[in-house]
């Protein structure tokens, strides 16, 4: 097979909290696109093939750089590459052994050690909170509590964590340097309890679960911007139905906060508490239903469409097919939008060395309620996502807009 | 059209099964492929609540899991639990669910790691799963032990 491993096995995944990939923090892949952007709140992202081209080429997955630095301490920085963008997660993670800083992991409430187990659709990742000081374009976040996957120092695992399945605590399994989670909300599980599973209390030899408090807790670090804290803007030009090698755009932070990140005359698409709005598609009403970067593909059920031969999530039919469906917010909004599903092995084999394919599509397994709007639906569109309780001259978050 | 036809039948019949639904008094849990009345394990060990109800070919044991997380287990009238399926804000404890087939799916997820959606199958197994932060659903079946007349679709 070709090097994409995404269709190049009969167990197949989708590309969520992470891309796929390894190695180590390295220089991206020079975009062939310029950079549009400038400004103090534009960060440059693109769709490359990862951190890991030559082993682990990932597919439709969106990336930027980060610089995280000591908390107080701008002398001690270090700028990290192929950090995967997430609007469906909240807050900074990275692989730890990318990262030569030496950063203070933070202590639960009974002042040991808090540690945090990440969970997927296919596994784990597991590492301490630690704080860290955050600058990406011209913007900084302080203090900001990000989790650190992998940390050597925090080596057992919990069996309540492992027992999602595989760890991805190392680069070559998570597939990306880090993730940069900058969803519609804040903290990363402002409602979990003390079976939530997400928080633990470690000592040296043993960990139990505990209540993170909500300041302790990973946090999305656009939040803590001084200004343009209010959500982020992706944009991202419109791909070619063959797909294309690289694709550059822009992580533009605010809204309605600087010329270049105006609302406009976007339709809003307000959300509930879990992140969603709701599909009409194919008489079915998906009410679970959202946009997220972090996807590579267009993620929903049909049937009639065949999935891949042996790569069951991904859908193979004969030629383009051209879908409509009806994506109405909580506020009542609709805007009917168009999508193509291609055949995702074709599509990689005409060109395997392409990392943008806006025709992947796949089946959103054991869900009859979702719709997964991922990568491909940002091709081509400037979509943004406001953080819950922040307002624009357009509304109020927690909203998408496009 | 043929086979949303039949499955329209099926549905039918497993609606007027489920219309006569009798909530039985809670029993003993297994994970994927061990006999329904076995061991008293999951419930137990994943410290749920369980409620169990008959349809037309199978029973569901559903358990509720301290983390919000609803864990059905499927079991045939007379025998082995032949698909679990969960959904809610954490994962379930896959090691327990899944049983003898945890291995399976960690060796098929560990040669192709991904993060939201992931589908694997080999000759016994089928494992399908799909989460993002604070939202999963998945479910793991044995093709061979779907009692005849169940959808894929009905086991959610």
């Amino acid at each position: 097979m070709s090097g994409w491993r995404a269709f190049g096995a009969w167990a197949l995944v989708s590309l969520g909290l992470a891309g796929c990939g390894g190695g180590s923090s390295g220089t991206p892949a020079a975009p062939v696109t310029p950079p549009v952007a400038a400004a103090a709140n534009v960060v440059d992202v693109h769709v490359d093939a990862g951190p890991d081209p030559v082993n682990h080429p990932t597919i439709n997955t969106l990336y930027t750089t980060v610089t995280v630095c000591v908390p107080g301490n701008a002398a001690q920085c270090q700028r990290i590459d192929h950090i995967q963008v997430d609007t469906q997660s909240y807050g900074l993670r990275l692989l730890a052994p990318v990262l030569t800083l030496s950063l203070p992991v933070s202590k639960a409430t009974d002042g040991n050690s808090l540690v945090e187990c990440t969970q997927f659709a296919d596994g784990y990742s597991w590492g301490p909170v630690a704080t860290a000081d955050i600058q990406i374009a011209g913007e900084m976040a302080a203090a900001v509590p990000i989790q650190l996957i992998g940390s050597a120092n925090f080596s057992t695992v919990p069996a309540a964590c492992s027992s999602a399945g595989p760890a991805e605590n190392t680069v070559a399994a998570f597939g990306a340097n880090g993730i940069l989670g900058i969803g519609a909300f804040v903290q990363d599980c402002p409602g979990c309890d003390i079976n939530s599973g997400a928080y633990y209390s470690c000592t040296p030899t043993a960990c139990s679960p505990i209540v993170a408090t909500l300041n302790s807790q990973v946090a999305n670090p656009v939040a803590f911007f001084a200004g343009d804290n209010n959500g982020v803007i992706i944009t991202l030009p419109a791909v070619a139905a063959a797909g294309a090698a690289t694709v550059s755009g822009s992580l533009i932070f605010g809204v309605d906060t600087q010329a270049d990140n105006a609302s406009g005359a976007q339709t809003v698409l307000t959300l509930n508490s879990g992140a969603d709005f709701t599909t009409a598609f194919n008489g079915q009403t998906l009410t679970r239903s959202f946009i997220d970067s972090g996807s590579n593909g267009i993620y929903f059920n049909d049937s009639a469409i065949p999935a891949c031969p042996n790569q069951a999530v991904f859908y193979c039919p004969p030629g383009n097919l051209m879908f409509t469906a009806t994506l109405t917010g909580q506020n009542g909004t609709s805007t009917t939008q168009s999508f193509v599903v291609a055949n995702a092995r074709s599509l990689q084999n005409a060109n395997p060395s392409f990392t943008a394919l806006p025709g992947v599509a796949g089946t959103f397994v054991a869900s009859s309620t979702s719709f997964d709007w991922g990568l491909p639906f940002f091709f081509g569109r400037r979509v943004a996502t406001v953080i819950s309780g922040d307002a624009t001259s357009a509304g109020q978050g927690p909203y998408v807009a496009f | 059209m043929a086979t949303r036809s039949i499955r329209l039948i099926e549905r039918l019949v497993l609606c007027a099964a489920v219309l006569a639904v009798a909530v039985l008094p809670a029993q003993a849990r297994a994970a994927l492929g061990e006999p329904a009345a076995s061991a008293s394990r999951d419930a137990d060990e994943l410290h749920g609540a369980i409620k169990s109800t008959q349809r037309s070919s199978y029973r569901v044991h559903e358990i509720r899991l301290p983390s919000g997380t609803i864990l059905r287990e499927f079991s045939t009238l007379d025998g082995p639990v032949f698909a679990v399926a969960w959904n809610g804000p954490a994962m379930p404890n896959l090691r327990q669910a899944l049983g003898r087939y945890f291995d399976d799916y960690v060796r098929a997820a560990e040669s192709n790691h991904g993060r939201r959606h992931f589908q694997m199958q080999n000759d016994r197994f089928v494992m399908q799963s799909s989460g993002r932060m604070r939202a999963f659903s998945g479910r793991a079946f044995l093709p061979g032990a779907i009692p005849a007349g169940v959808t894929v679709d009905e086991l959610q």
